[in-house]
């Protein structure tokens, strides 16, 4: 048994994609030990800002060997009359080494034939790492790269060193112009000196000499322990997520944590901006509600007093220049800002930012009926949700993430209605799939109103979304409307909106491409929420843009799906489908042609059914009135199995296609069942 | 008690370690720049793809980000140490680190952080990957791979180290604020500046003719374009780095919109990119002569 270390060692990896590739480096490593038949007993993946590799213990030396199966002649031409091998076959032994006991008859595809069953030795495990590791570190994927060699490989950031020690010796390969061997690096703030590693097993404890803690889940054990410590007895909650965490971790080879304060005059400025000048300046974490924070650092203990030092200067500042945005920004005003926004231009060709404001607050209209809605704040929101853009404080790169949580702050200190400020905080979530939801019916319906105004202003201005381009994450805010109209089950026709608003652009666009956007939209959303995707395309074939009748359609579907009497009903409105396929000028149905007791029946049936529904529609009873047409299939089979419908009397012929449509029509009421796809059937 | 290294120390001293690692001792260019990046000792000459070794003080303008002198750490003027070396040694960032124990940090009791920084200046249609490099905590030098300069790829790497002077200063000297730094041992930084602070953050945030500035921008870049036209490379150069300067002064002075700014940084940017491909081109054509006159 021997064991193998793998490391790359490059100057400082981006942390966001640092533990993806370690994963994917080791996952190839592994992958390959299995493929090539080399046993091993424990697998361990290495990083830190400074490396990825990984650690195996207990390989075999060689490949397990394996009996292969070579192929020969046809067994016809192999063996002569009295079995005896013919020069064919011999031919073909004397090639490959093989023994008469080596031979046998296979049966395959194209007959019988003679094969050489052969021992392969296996290879060994050094030479398959040497060859194959390096085209292994070839294929490995990243977001960005760049180049630093005349060689021009790709990699995130340069390799400066490889080891690759197969027990005592080192592989010595060659990729990005570094040859492999077994010397490792230590944390630059202990020394520059190589770590010379004779085996494998000494890499873990050389390093964390080196100070280097190269095992990751060792390392987030010590951060937080490091933190706990660094708190002891201390007022304040740290306030730290797992992903702050691994983010630490993920930039960090020695952590050692410190408490540093600031000024408490600070504390008057928002919550968030504090957090976001702690975030940016590598994830310090706060101790609410204190004036304090712990200090994850990566170097050595004697550093402390200097890293406290430091941050407290460089956060003192950051807080300065804050303070400073905020109190400019609280002096001039909204009202300031506000005209101002008349010299900002929004889209290409769409106004400026006071344009889309005022566009907005009329938009507003069309939702008043929304209940409990009150449509004086939501139109004085609408009129100054965009103002914070013309801050100092969101102009200036590190806060622009704050947009709209400042603009909110700034109202409520320019004298607006809570209200106001609070619809004005919210309205751009949510920002991503599963992020807050705005808490009010003003904030709800603002950031209803802004996302399909982002989305009309990017067709009109030429940025529709088409592939993988969408700059201005129109799909993002598409969705964002469907899930904001349906979580507040809100009484809203989309494509009604869509065409009010576009009124109020006054331009001359085919509301048809935005229609099918935001079906699209909806279908993605109602498969997000696991429903089948012939239930949905169902549901939206003659969809007008109610986002919660939709969905409660899908459920009522969903509820049916897999019955017997249900599939049944499905394979009848397919054959309907395709008896009405090119069929056209169809007139009223004339109960006097009716010549058989089934077409009767059925006309009865239907016309019945039709009566009861509209009150089923009216209350939404979707699942009743699944229950009624399926009520009428029995009539429905019998009229299909009594009456021609193409027979050779036109007229005849003509007035049943017509109750047939009738039939159809009432079904589409609710939907297009014949996109329900049966199992087994090819749609 | 350790010796208190003065500024001017600071600077002379990083100078000397450079010089020793092979770098030319260059100066400031003659007109205002936002980077030491501008200067075309490093805009220019990377684009030779030719060895090419330099270290040298860049005064760099940042108009918006002045403060009156009330901010320890923003002023609308500064002192960057420009380092470029190409192609990019190995061991660059050991001779980085190196260069800041030769000023007197200790790295065993500091904390040197490399934090990711994509560089990106489109004003010069160039960017490279590297990082900023913190030293306990504060942003001290921007250490850059360039990939691309004037929209042209490059084939000999270049390093790019940028340290901030004052930063790296009030660490090494222990105080608060830039303005209490000893220049040399009499005079502080703020004695040379802080008049210069104050009325310059009142010029570029209030007092600046935008009107002026306006009409100088399109007469500069005019100019550059004339100047391409004749083959003047540099001269036409030199009035794109006036052209980003007046862009800078106006976008502290306020009254450009969203779309004018970015109008303007495109303006900027093919100008620097005209500069960079004419340059090239001109390099590749006098080398053809070289070769023929040699043949």
């Amino acid at each position: 048994m021997i064991d193998f270390l793998l490391e790359i060692g490059f100057e400082e990896f981006p942390p966001s994609f640092l533990k993806k590739s370690a994963n994917e480096l080791s996952g190839k490593v592994v992958n390959l030990l299995n493929q090539q038949r080399i046993f091993h007993r424990s697998v361990r993946t290495i990083y830190t800002p400074r490396r990825i590799g990984v650690l195996i213990l207990g390989l075999t030396r060689k490949q397990k060997p394996q009996v292969v199966e070579i192929q020969g002649p046809p067994k016809k031409l192999a063996f002569d009359e009295r079995n005896q091998p013919t020069e064919m076959l011999q031919g073909f032994m004397k090639a490959n080494n093989l023994k008469h006991s080596q031979i046998v008859v296979r049966k395959i595809k194209k007959g019988e034939y003679v094969c050489g069953k052969k021992e392969v030795v296996g290879v060994n495990t050094e030479d398959i790492l040497y060859e194959e590791v390096p085209k292994i570190l070839k294929t490995l994927e990243f977001p960005k790269t760049m180049i630093w060699t005349k060689g021009g490989t790709k990699f995130p950031r340069p390799i400066r060193w490889i080891v690759a020690l197969l027990d005592r010796r080192p592989l010595k390969f060659e990729f990005a112009g570094v040859r492999a061997d077994r010397h490792s690096m230590p944390n630059q703030h202990f020394s520059f000196k190589p770590i010379r590693l004779e085996k494998p097993r000494e890499y873990i404890n050389f390093l964390r000499h080196g100070g280097v803690i190269v095992d990751p889940n060792e390392r987030r054990k010590l951060i937080v322990k490091r933190i706990k410590k660094a708190v002891e007895k201390m007022e304040g909650k740290p306030l730290c997520t797992n992903e702050m965490i691994e983010e630490i971790n993920c930039t960090t080879e020695y952590p050692e944590a410190v408490v540093v304060g600031f000024d408490e005059q600070y504390l008057n400025l928002p919550k968030e901006v504090l957090m976001t000048v702690l975030k940016a300046q590598g994830y310090l974490i706060w101790l609410k509600p204190t004036s304090r924070f712990v200090c994850v650092f990566s170097a050595r203990k004697k550093a402390l007093q200097n890293v406290k030092k430091g941050y407290t200067l460089v956060v003192g500042s950051k807080l300065y220049d804050a303070l400073f945005y905020y109190k400019n920004d609280s002096k001039q005003g909204l009202t300031r800002m506000e005209a101002n926004t008349k010299r900002m231009m929004w889209l290409n060709g769409l106004g400026s930012l006071y344009d889309k404001a005022s566009r907005l607050s009329d938009f507003a209209n069309f939702f008043k009926k929304i209940p409990g809605l009150n449509l004086q704040t939501l139109k004085r929101a609408a009129r100054l949700c965009k103002v914070d853009l013309l801050s100092e404080m969101i102009r200036e790169k590190d806060f622009t993430s704050l947009q709209g949580i400042m603009g909110g702050h700034y109202a409520r200190i320019s004298g607006e209605e809570e209200a106001v400020a609070s619809a004005i905080k919210e309205h751009y979530l949510p920002k991503f799939a599963g992020d807050k939801m705005p808490s009010t019916k003003e904030g709800v319906v603002l950031s209803i109103i802004d996302k399909i105004d982002n989305v009309v202003g990017a067709f009109l201005s030429g940025n529709r979304p088409s592939g993988s381009y969408d700059p201005l994450a129109v799909r993002r805010n598409g969705y964002a409307v469907v899930n904001l109209i349906n979580s507040n089950s809100f009484d809203i026709t989309l494509f009604n909106a869509v065409d009010a608003l576009l009124k109020l652009y006054k331009k001359d666009i085919e509301h048809e491409i935005l229609f099918e956007f935001f079906t699209e939209r909806c279908s993605r959303y109602l498969q997000d929420k696991k429903y089948r995707y012939d239930e949905i395309n169902t549901v939206l074939a003659r969809w007008k843009g109610d986002i919660v009748d939709a969905r409660m359609r899908c459920a009522a579907l969903k509820k049916m799906s897999g019955k017997a009497e249900f599939t049944k009903l499905v394979i009848g409105q397919k054959r309907v489908r395709n008896i009405l396929k090119n069929v056209q000028g169809l007139g009223k149905v004339s109960t006097e042609l009716f010549k058989q007791s089934a077409e009767k029946k059925l006309f009865k049936k239907g016309m019945e059914t039709d009566g009861q529904l509209k009150t089923l529609f009216e209350a939404r009873d979707y699942q009743k009135i699944l229950d009624l047409l399926l009520a009428m299939r029995p009539d429905i089979d019998k009229f299909f199995d009594d009456v021609l419908v193409m027979c050779e009397d036109e007229k005849l012929k003509k007035n049943r296609l017509a109750l047939v449509s009738l039939i159809n029509r009432i079904f589409l009421c609710f939907g297009d069942l014949s996109r329900i796809v049966i199992e087994g059937e090819k749609n | 008690m350790r010796k208190l290294r003065t500024f001017e120390n600071i600077i002379l001293d990083l100078s000397r370690y450079w010089q020793k690692k092979g770098c030319l001792l260059y100066y400031p260019y003659n007109s205002e720049v936002g980077a030491g990046t501008f200067n075309p000792a490093t805009f220019i000459r990377v684009l030779d793809n030719k060895p090419w070794k330099i270290c040298y003080v860049e005064i760099c303008k940042r108009p918006r980000d002045g403060r009156y002198a009330e901010n320890p750490l923003r002023f609308q003027q500064f002192y960057q140490l420009q380092v470029v070396m190409q192609p990019a040694p190995t061991n660059i960032q050991r001779f980085f680190l190196e260069s800041l124990e030769c000023i007197g940090f200790k790295l065993k009791e500091h904390e040197v952080r490399f934090v990711e920084g994509d560089w990106d200046a489109p004003t010069l249609g160039a960017w490279g990957l590297g990082w900023e490099v913190w030293l306990d905590g504060l942003e001290i030098t921007q250490f850059t791979y360039f990939q691309q300069a004037g929209g042209l790829d490059l084939k000999e790497i270049p390093v790019e180290l940028s340290y901030g002077l004052e930063r790296i200063a009030m660490l090494l000297q222990g105080v608060k604020s830039a303005f209490d730094l000893k220049w040399n041992n009499t005079l502080t930084w703020g004695d040379v500046h802080r008049q210069n602070e104050i009325e310059f953050s009142e010029y570029n945030f209030l007092a600046a003719d935008a009107r002026l500035l306006v009409s100088l921008f399109n007469q500069y870049e005019a100019e550059a374009v004339r100047l391409f036209e004749k083959g003047l490379i540099l001269p036409g150069y030199d009035h794109t780095i006036k052209c980003s300067h007046i862009f800078n002064v106006l976008e502290a002075r306020g009254g450009i919109s969203i779309s004018e700014r970015a109008k303007m940084i495109a303006r900027v940017r093919a100008l620097a990119t005209q500069a960079a491909q004419l340059y090239k081109q001109k390099m590749s054509e006098q080398n053809v002569l070289k070769e023929g006159a040699k043949q």
